[in-house]
């Protein structure tokens, strides 16, 4: 039996609503099949006003032995460094995280804003919001860079805005089940399983990557979305196209850019005008090019792809 | 699948009447704003605002303004831009697919809204 705790700060709820619609294995399997025993979470737990309190203080004494701990949202800072913003149980939740995190076995982020701080902690951000252990790509966060659980592992940081709800579940059952051993986790404490892979393995439009043939328009099923429309599934970690999303579908593949969610930078330039959706370049040259890739190269590969590109490649082929 | 596969023939010979006739206009001497170049996203946003404007039969305004040209644009860092590499450009049609512009052009023309 591994007890879970699941807290959340700064945040829209949407890992909870992505957690709750988990599939395989679901939310009801964690505790039916993989015998964990779901202390608290904001939208399912029990407990409320001082039981609660007792509950997470005796979580933070070690009267109740706390196995996993969750993060959901940002730890808020604000104002002045106090976290009064964020009030949870009768003090700051900045404080809970602090003494919950250090008695737990393991300690696991969930989404963008528990693992580098997401939208809540992008300029100026207002809220003075940081990650468990990053803050965009600077390793330090809110527990330092130093900070290990006492299983020894630092945070696992599964991002996503939201988290697949498989990768959530597939991670808590591995630690639950004595299996955190096996997870490889990536300079950012990704685990390799889910992110060593790019957003477009497994894309449908790979063809039209690969012609160098653009999709000009939204919802287009022609074209890749990557040389007009600002799609980073080229430059992103996350298993988008091979664990697809509710089993069916996801961004690329509805014609929709991957918005790069699962990289501490997200959201990417802070959001100014006209850098959503629309590919950033500087004299015509996306200033991101797919990983590991040369202007250079890309120019030559370009003008090789476009020329050897052969007249399916342009037409829409996925007949209804 | 042959080079025209990817229109219908009708499409194909009116995609040549025009091209033949944007040709005319360019070799006539129709100036055309080629620079300054729309190198960044607000110069971009500049010149395709200016292009939705128009009628989607001013082809004057649309070569004018996009700042075509017949031959290749090589800039400062020598990298050659024409149609034929650009992402909007339709290899087998010939065409230009960005939706402000929407013409038959030739591979070996350019225009400031390159992008590769």
């Amino acid at each position: 039996m591994a007890n879970v705790l699941w807290l959340q700060g700064g945040a829209c709820s949407g890992n909870t609503m992505s957690f709750l619609n988990a599939e395989e294995p679901s939310a009801c399997d964690l505790v039916t099949d993989f015998g964990m025993n779901i202390l608290w979470h904001p939208s399912l737990g029990m407990e409320l006003g001082d039981n609660l309190q007792q509950m997470l203080r005796d979580c933070v004494s070690g009267k109740i032995k706390l196995d996993i701990f969750v993060f959901e949202g940002t730890v808020v800072n604000a104002p002045n460094g106090t976290g009064e913003w964020n009030r949870f149980a009768g003090r700051p939740m900045k404080e809970w995280v602090r003494e919950l995190a250090d008695a737990a076995d393991f300690v696991v982020a969930i989404g963008d804003c528990a693992t580098w701080g997401g939208i809540p902690a992008t300029a100026p951000n207002p809220t003075d919001s940081q990650g468990l252990q990053f803050l965009k790509r600077d390793h330090g966060g809110y527990l330092g860079k130093d900070f290990r659980a006492k299983s020894g592992l630092p945070v696992i940081n599964i991002p996503g805005c939201p988290a697949h709800p498989d990768w959530v579940t597939q991670i808590l059952v591995a630690v639950a089940t004595g299996r955190a051993g096996d997870l490889s986790l990536d300079e950012f404490q990704r685990p390799k399983t889910f992110f060593q892979s790019f957003t477009q393995t497994g894309c449908t439009r790979n063809m039209h990557f690969a012609y160098k043939v653009s999709a000009t328009e939204f919802g287009q099923r022609k074209g890749c979305l990557f040389y007009d429309l600002g799609c980073r599934g080229p430059m992103t970690h996350s298993p988008c196209n091979r664990i697809l999303w509710n089993r069916v579908s996801s961004k690329t593949r509805a014609g929709m850019p991957c918005l790069g969610c699962t990289e501490p930078e997200f959201p990417f330039f802070d959001l100014a005008p006209g850098t959503v959706f629309k590919t950033q370049t500087m004299m015509g040259i996306p200033k991101d090019l797919p990983e590991g890739v040369n202007k250079k190269g890309y120019i030559k590969l370009t003008g090789a792809a476009k020329a050897a590109a052969p007249a399916w490649a342009e037409q829409d082929i996925f007949v209804v | 699948m042959d080079r025209e596969a990817t229109v219908s023939p009708e499409q194909t010979a009116a995609d040549g009447e025009l091209r033949k006739r944007l040709r005319g206009m360019l070799e006539s001497g129709l100036e055309t704003e080629v620079e300054p170049r729309a190198y960044d996203h607000d110069a971009v946003q500049s010149v395709v605002a200016r292009l939705q404007a128009l009628a989607p039969d001013d082809y004057e305004g649309k070569l004018r303004i996009a700042g075509f040209t017949l031959t290749p644009w090589r800039g400062e860092d020598e990298i050659e831009q024409a149609c034929e590499t650009c992402m909007y450009y339709v290899v087998h049609r010939r065409f230009c697919e960005l939706p402000e512009l929407m013409l038959p052009v030739e591979p070996e023309w350019s225009c400031r809204l390159w992008r590769i």
